[in-house]
């Protein structure tokens, strides 16, 4: 959208308050939720918990094509639809409501730092784990993406995702990666936020952000998802401020709250954190 | 019309109005005068021989059915008859060019001396012709390119295929089609194909990847054609102003349908008939072999002409139909029906009648619209005979409803639904007739009965189609 044009979208987004009936979609929870948008959709959520902003979550099979910008998840607030997190902070900012208004410039430069790394390596490695492993595409992936549809559809949408987005790993050069650097890059990932994290409650003084939020989904999610090998799961626990910082989050934000919206047993899930 | 030559028997004149075939283009051996002169329609013969001449892939199996019929003629009136029927009964095939026939008698050890030899000197369609268009839209261009493949194998098989690529959208047609030897009227045909449609009443795109295949056979008087079709349907919203309704049906979906369609029809003529009916109804079953989406389709088309005083023509039409989804999943936007527009009620947009959601038109369940209108020639009759026989004025009555209904109650609570807010129009305008297919209109419509959220276009109103309430 031009300058112009998000400038309106903000002013009419700040007239309204925030409705009761905002509504997040997301992919079908127990059969075809996949990892990555399993995480990106628990990052949305946190969020919006942390604002405090109330919002329903409905399952859609077709959410990922009802998106504006195809990738899930999505919220339908009034009559307005946002997807993926960087955009919803945006939005939610317009309506008055934001977690990041105390940070210093520095701090919120290093903010944005840190959530393109969460975005660039965690995500990147869970669509490479996900697409490009082709034990687990063939296990996992195509088998639950394909599931709401009806023979020969199902093959056909399956495969043109996994030849997608191993498109995209090719154009970012992650292709040439195997199974093993790409672990070591998570281990990698998951140190810098770590020391980053140090002993701190959240990371940045003590109230969270939207990193925290972001944070919080990808590693919930890797922790609470089975895998056809636990190796990613074990990559994260290693560094226990991880652990500590997921379980406080949990605690504060999910625990007081209907059970099975978040850690609902799943056959996918795990259900809580180790 | 293709010649006749024939020789006659006896020299004697023969007079061309009374052979009852069009004997314009009849070429006859110069009269001999004779003081006994003998009528020869009394005169027996004796078919020997029929042949067909310039025969190159076809094969002859299928000729035979159609020409089978000229040994059966017992004089030359008969013959000439009989043979003009079997030469337009080759050219229906469509694997000839021209078809030419020749009448003789016959010569030889066995010739008889009434015997005829009949001849049809046939050219044939080239194995191949293609044809490249360019066009240039609403903000797009594309490039056609077209294959035409008849007579494939030899037994009057076609071929098409149909290719389009465009600035915004491609797609793509390939047909087969086989008629059964002897029986040209039983026949079916496979498609594949790829179209793209953009539906800016609804906000919303649709692109259909499928295969088909129907089958055509005649009973009695009425034409039936039973068919597969299996459809890879994309949905997405045209904007991103799309209503979230619309939003909501993005999306894939399979479907795969059986219907049926029987058609009658007695016109004399498919764009302004002057007399004549029509009756088409088609159902349609889906889900049951498989597919996504499961519903029961039914609609129907009557229409009936008569020519009243002054060369008039009053015309009545009534279209209905009804979407029954089965199953628990509601119905799709791309299998409900629409309604409005220079085609169907006038006076109103382009299918903008009926359920909407911030301005984009859903579509509904069921349906039902009805026209009356009284067609007649220009007054003062201009370009008579020429150019203004093409034209003609018309007076319309056109009504019709739009809704989903109540699937719990009963028949008489739906008959109440779809006759409650009937939107109807009447006005008058000018009609144009292209070839056989397609017509165009250019009318002052008066909207009546307009309900909140239609869209209406009073006044001039200008349409062009194939197919008209």
């Amino acid at each position: 959208m031009s300058l112009a044009a998000e400038a309106f979208v903000s002013q009419i987004a700040a007239a309204e308050p925030w409705p009761e009936n905002a509504t997040l979609y997301q992919p079908l929870k127990e059969d075809q939720i996949l990892l990555s948008d399993s995480a990106s959709s628990l990052a949305v959520q946190t969020f919006l918990r942390m604002c405090g902003l109330p919002v329903l979550v409905s399952c859609r099979a077709n959410a990922e094509y009802m998106s504006p910008s195809g990738k899930v998840p999505f919220i339908h607030v009034g009559n307005q639809v946002v997807s993926e997190l960087g955009l919803i902070v945006q939005f939610t900012k317009a309506k008055g409501h934001s977690l990041s208004d105390g940070l210093d410039d520095v701090q919120r430069a290093e903010m944005k730092a840190y959530m393109e790394l969460v975005n660039n390596m965690l995500l990147t490695a869970e669509l490479y784990i996900q697409w490009c492993d082709d034990y687990t595409a063939t296990e996992i992936s195509r088998p639950r993406y394909s599931s709401p549809y009806s023979w020969p559809l199902n093959h056909i949408l399956a495969y043109q995702k996994q030849w997608e987005v191993r498109r995209k790993m090719n154009a970012i050069g992650w292709s040439g990666k195997s199974l093993e650097q790409v672990y070591e890059d998570v281990s990698q990932c998951c140190q810098a936020l770590s020391q980053r994290l140090g002993t701190q409650p959240y990371f940045f003084n003590k109230q969270p952000t939207e990193l925290d939020a972001l944070v919080f989904g990808h590693l919930f999610t890797i922790l609470t998802t089975q895998l056809t090998n636990d190796e990613l799961a074990e990559k994260v626990k290693s560094y226990t401020n991880l652990l500590s910082f997921c379980h406080r989050i949990e605690q504060a934000y999910f625990k007081e709250h209907d059970r099975e919206s978040q850690s609902g047993s799943s056959r996918h899930s795990k259900g809580s954190l180790p | 019309m293709g010649t006749v030559h024939a020789r006659s028997l006896d020299p004697l004149p023969m007079q061309g109005p009374e052979l009852g075939v069009q004997a314009d283009d009849m070429d006859l051996g110069e009269p001999e005068q004779e003081e006994k002169q003998e009528v020869l329609e009394n005169k027996d013969v004796v078919v020997q021989h029929v042949h067909i001449d310039g025969l190159g892939r076809t094969k002859e199996d299928i000729l035979t059915y159609e020409v089978a019929d000229v040994f059966r003629a017992k004089n030359l009136i008969d013959v000439m008859k009989k043979s003009h029927e079997a030469r337009q009964k080759l050219l229906r095939l469509g694997i000839f060019r021209h078809v030419e026939v020749v009448i003789d008698t016959t010569e030889g050890a066995d010739a008889l001396p009434n015997g005829l030899d009949v001849t049809f000197e046939v050219k044939e369609l080239r194995r191949m012709t293609g044809s490249y268009n360019t066009m240039v839209g609403n903000n797009e261009g594309s490039m056609v390119l077209g294959l035409k493949l008849p007579n494939v194998f030899g037994r009057a098989e076609k071929l098409t295929f149909q290719f389009s690529y465009g600035t915004k959208e491609t797609s793509y047609g390939l047909s087969f089609f086989k008629p059964q030897p002897g029986h040209f009227e039983r026949n079916f045909s496979i498609n594949l194909y790829k179209v793209t449609g953009q539906f800016p009443w609804s906000s919303l795109r649709e692109t259909d990847r499928g295969v088909s295949t129907e089958f055509s056979f005649p009973i009695w008087r009425t034409n039936h054609t039973l068919k597969w079709e299996g459809v890879w349907r994309e949905l997405g919203c045209l904007a991103r102003t799309a209503s979230f309704s619309v939003r909501e049906e993005s999306g894939h979906s399979l479907k795969s349908s059986l219907s049926h369609t029987m058609v009658i029809d007695t016109r004399n003529s498919t764009i302004l008939p002057r007399k004549g009916a029509l009756l088409k109804i088609n159902q349609e079953l889906a889900g049951y072999t498989g597919g996504d989406v499961s519903f029961l389709k039914e609609d129907f088309e009557i229409q009936l002409n008569k020519t009243l005083f002054w060369d008039s023509v009053l015309s009545t039409s009534l279209w209905g139909g009804m979407l029954l989804p089965l199953g628990d999943k509601p119905s799709s936007i791309a299998d409900r029906f629409y309604l409005g527009g220079p085609t169907s009620v006038r006076g109103y947009s382009m299918y903008s009648i009926g359920p909407q959601s911030e301005g984009d038109y859903l579509g509904g369940e069921a349906f039902w619209a009805g026209g009356l209108h009284l067609y007649t020639p220009l007054p003062f009759r201009p370009g008579r005979g020429g150019f203004g026989e093409l034209f003609r004025t018309h007076f319309f009555l056109n009504a019709g409803n739009l809704c989903n209904l109540n699937y719990g109650e009963g028949p008489r609570a739906h008959l109440s639904k779809l006759a409650e807010c009937i939107r109807w129009s009447y006005g008058a305008g000018i009609v144009l007739r292209l070839g056989n297919i397609a017509r165009l209109e250019l009318n002052y419509c008066i909207p009546m009965g307009v309900q909140s959220g239609d869209r209406i276009c009073d006044g001039v109103q200008f349409g062009a189609g194939i197919r008209f309430l």
